[in-house]
């Protein structure tokens, strides 16, 4: 319980100090254009592609490549130690130090020296191990840890560096950038020099030619390899490549996915004992294992070992934007650091960091080893509620009373009617639904009212609003499912009512199998794989007898939970995996089927005076189904001028459950810059096609200005079919 | 290589902050070298400066060549000036087989490095580097090569892009034809 206090603390600390979170922001839309630029003329999924494969290859060999590169590295007269554990790595340094007389080591760059915690190590045997790289100095300077990969220091500002300098240069400096730099490069040259032992990391270990590859900007890594008599390398044994080719393939993604910089200033391949001031160097290099192999024999996280540590996960990711580095992370930081921290510090030391993944799969997107992030992260999930639970109230809601159907459609349509003390019209639609504008207790005011309404549920979900529709569709091009999912059934029936108005004008009858249930995402998301099973099974089930031509969601997240999760949750049982394979085979979203199979926008004529709207994407249609182009194309076609926000694929900050039961507070941070983009656009209708991405929406925009309206895709192209009428 | 080569290398060098000169002949390199450079430089006695009498061209040109151990030239030492092996039009970098300790602290320590290439060696790109890469590899012994991508560069406070960290602070690269179209040899 301290652990879950003190990360909660951590939590509150990081959101009432903006200024971190103004500065990540300003450096992941800054990067989002270096990287766009850097990988022009590029094909990026193919790289990846490529990179993903030569990581599996090499995982799959590791042994042998293991081998290999060692006779190498003897063969040009390196000292080769296997480490199990950082412990033993830190051990041989101190070792070596000691047969030297060493007093110094000048060190540059090494995360796997962090997770080692060699300094403190050295420090205790009365070593000193000076960091040269630029941040790693302000870090160690200020006694902490690197809040970023690639960027050790990028939590700090400038006025705090020049405190830490002036303090240990004992004489005043000025907060000027340059200035700072250039202090540290004339105060940290007389270490390369005094050091007895230079250490660096490795980005390669290249197993057929025994040497090692540096990826570095400041040319402090070259300096400890060539001033020092010894050069000792610290690297995890998953830098393994085959050859120089995988190598430069390597180099081509990362500088270009970390920095948006096409090369870095060095790159470095050292084989061997070069020369040292006429004799030949001493090289060891100390190969650590620190849970790697665990990772590698891990077939559910195994793939988290392909990094190339470029940082981009968090470059793009929203919580680290609004926390930083030191609250969502431990040694290793954002989507890869709940992973590592998992398997490299163990899982209770990741428990909390697991659930602060908002799950909107930007680092999925960028990540150039094609690492599925958010599904790793959602594995081990369940693994830590196994463990250690995943609460009360969850434990109730999914197992007690989701499972159980007619008992969650009843407990639901009851909430309704006991929710109107607390419901009130819809300021900017009186006609509209109800909304929750404050609950009662102040508590829960804070994370749940203060910033945001709350939809209310509707009075009669769509379930029992079906079967009193008129479909017109005499001789049906299609006859399609409808899974109709939490949010449109009991929150947004109007937005299926919509779609069923515009299919049918299409000439597509809709089908909706009543014993549906959830599609599971928000026990699955919670770490409760055994509730998602059986309601999988539930939806196979109605779709399967229901015999349609297709099955169209209006939720992302539901199209990928029958697309995709159905499917893995149910790949043991032999009797439901290809009824979920079949249903998956004929599932997409709503926009996708009418723009992809009806060509909808070619027969959308545009009606009316055009409606001036800006469109956000939702994470999961965009991320998790491709699917963007296809709304734009048939919101245009029926009239509206898209205008668009910036940063239109960025989270709105709900993320399911994350929102109202482990992360409200930043979620609302999130959400609170999807509300300055919308804004800053001038527009008054805000579409989306993600009822999740509308609670949050209406509510906090809705908070934010009155007039500013957000509706789903098909509720707006209904209305424009009506006006066409 | 092709005349598109060249102009993609020079581009793709000065986007990064390199200086890229195309010059007529290594005096007058030896001049321009001359003009920029300040204190003491460190010129290694490699095959290609040997064969072109590197050290002779630049004192004549007046630039204070050192004489003696380069550990001894100071922490940091005005100019290095270095031949290189190969370039690369795509990114603009120069590779130099460093593994003589000289070239290392011509180029990791002084202010200033300049770096002399024939445009014959430059490479369309990273991919093609392979095979030279591959083929300083082929003997076992020990091996220093050194991708160098413009100045020495960090962006480590504030994401604020400052040159000159704990590399040279420029880069001059000087294009000169018939220096070597060797890839093996600086």
């Amino acid at each position: 319980m301290a652990n879950e206090t003190t990360y909660k603390k951590s939590v509150e600390e990081a959101i009432g100090n903006p200024k971190l979170s103004r500065a990540l922001h300003l450096f992941g839309d800054a990067y989002l254009i270096a990287r766009e630029n850097a990988f022009k003329g590029l094909d990026f999924q193919e790289m990846r592609t490529e990179l993903a494969a030569i990581k599996d290859e090499v995982r799959v060999r590791r042994k042998e490549l293991l081998a290999e590169f060692i006779k190498n590295a003897e063969a040009a007269g390196s000292k080769v130690f296997l480490a199990r554990d950082t412990k033993e790595a830190n051990d041989y340094v101190i070792k070596l130090a000691k047969e030297k007389g060493a007093k110094l080591i000048a060190k540059s760059k090494s995360m796997v020296s962090e997770e080692a915690h060699l300094n403190k190590a050295l420090e205790a045997a009365g070593i000193r191990a000076a960091e040269t790289d630029l941040g790693e100095w302000i870090v160690q300077l200020a006694g902490q840890r690197p809040s970023h990969m690639v960027m050790p220091a990028i939590h700090m500002f400038k006025e705090e560096v020049a405190q830490l300098f002036s303090k240990e240069a004992g004489k005043h400096l000025a907060p000027e950038i340059k200035a700072l730099v250039d202090h540290a490069r004339e105060r940290l040259r007389k270490e390369y020099f005094n050091a007895d032992i230079g250490l660096t990391g490795a980005n390669f270990l290249i197993a057929d030619t025994g040497g090692i590859g540096l990826v570095t900007n400041e040319g402090n890594a070259r300096l400890c390899a060539t001033l020092p008599r010894v050069h000792v390398v610290f690297a995890g044994i998953h830098k393994l490549v085959r050859n120089i080719e995988d190598a430069i393939k390597i180099t081509r993604l990362l500088p270009r996915n970390a920095t948006g910089q096409l090369l870095t200033s060095y790159v470095t391949w050292i084989r061997g004992g070069v020369p040292v001031d006429g004799k030949q160097k001493e090289q060891h290099i100390i190969l650590i294992d620190g849970g790697r192999e665990a990772l590698y024999e891990s077939k559910a996280c195994q793939d988290a070992l392909r990094c190339i540590q470029c940082g981009a996960c968090a470059n793009v990711c929203p919580v680290y934007q609004t926390v930083g580095g030191h609250v969502f992370g431990s040694i290793y930081i954002s989507a890869i650091g709940i992973i590592l921290t998992a398997f490299y510090e163990g899982l209770d030391k990741a428990k909390e960091i697991t659930r602060a993944c908002i799950g909107c799969r930007s680092c999925v997107a960028v990540c150039p080893s094609k690492i599925d992030l958010e599904e790793i992260i959602l594995h081990l999930r369940n693994e830590v509620s196994k463990e250690y639970g995943i609460g009360v109230i969850k434990n109730v809601a999914f197992k007690a009373v989701m499972k159980n159907r007619s008992l969650f459609h009843n407990l639901v349509r009851a909430a309704s009617k006991l929710q109107l003390p607390v419901t009130q019209k819809n300021r900017s639609d009186e006609s509209g639904p109800r909304i929750i504008r404050h609950l009662p207790l102040h508590f829960m005011a804070k994370d749940y009212t203060e910033w945001r309404d709350l939809p209310a549920i509707a009075e009669k979900p769509f379930r029992d609003q079906f079967e009193t529709i008129v479909q017109n569709v005499a001789k049906p091009l299609y006859r399609v499912g409808f899974f109709v999912g939490c949010g449109a059934d009991f929150v947004y029936p109007e937005v299926g009512v919509s779609l069923i108005k515009v299919l049918n004008s299409f000439n597509v009858e809709v089908v909706f199998p009543k014993d549906q249930n959830c599609c599971g995402i928000p026990a699955l998301y919670s770490g409760d794989t055994e509730t998602g099973e059986y309601l999988a099974k539930q939806s196979v089930q109605a779709f399967t007898d229901a015999g349609v031509d297709y099955i169209l969601c209006i939720c992302p997240t539901c199209t990928m939970a029958v697309k995709r999760d159905f499917v893995e949750r149910l790949a043991d049982h032999p009797q439901w995996s290809a009824k979920a394979m079949a249903l998956s085979n004929k599932t997409m979203d709503a926009s996708a089927f009418l723009e992809n199979v009806l060509g909808a926008s070619f027969k959308l004529n545009a009606t009316g005076p055009a409606r001036d709207i800006t469109y956000h994407d939702s994470c999961h249609l965009k991320r998790g189904s491709g699917v963007f182009r296809e709304p734009r194309a048939l919101l245009a076609s029926s009239g509206h001028k898209v205008t668009e926000m910036k940063n239109s694929d960025r989270c709105c900050g709900f993320g399911g459950t994350y929102s109202f039961l482990s992360h409200p507070q930043i979620s609302r941070q999130i959400t609170k810059d999807k509300v300055e983009t919308i804004l800053a656009t001038g527009v008054k209708t805000v579409a989306t096609d993600c009822p999740g991405c509308m609670i949050m929406l209406k509510g906090a925009v809705g908070k934010a200005d009155a007039t500013i309206r957000c509706a789903h895709t098909m509720e707006l192209l209904a209305e424009s079919l009506e006006m066409k009428k | 290589m092709t005349e598109n080569s060249i102009d993609r290398f020079i581009e793709s060098a000065k986007r990064v902050g390199a200086e890229v000169l195309r010059i007529e002949n290594l005096p007058e390199a030896a001049a321009y070298i001359a003009g920029k450079a300040q204190g003491t430089t460190l010129v290694p006695e490699t095959p290609l400066a040997v064969r072109h009498g590197l050290r002779a061209l630049l004192a004549a040109a007046g630039v204070d060549v050192f004489g003696k151990s380069f550990r001894e030239a100071g922490h940091v030492p005005g100019a290095g000036v270095t031949f290189s092996n190969f370039a690369m039009a795509d990114t603009g970098t120069v590779v130099l087989e460093s593994t003589d300790e000289n070239i290392r602290l011509a180029t990791t320590l002084p202010e200033k490095h300049f770096v002399l290439v024939d445009p014959a060696t430059i490479l369309s790109d990273n991919l093609a580097a392979a095979a030279p890469m591959t083929a300083f590899h082929r003997d076992p012994a020990p091996k220093f090569i050194a991708y160098i991508t413009g100045p020495s560069r960090t962006a480590d406070i504030e994401r604020v892009l400052t040159i000159g960290c704990h590399g040279p602070r420029e880069l001059h690269i000087l294009l000169v034809d018939g220096i070597s179209s060797d890839l093996m040899e600086n």
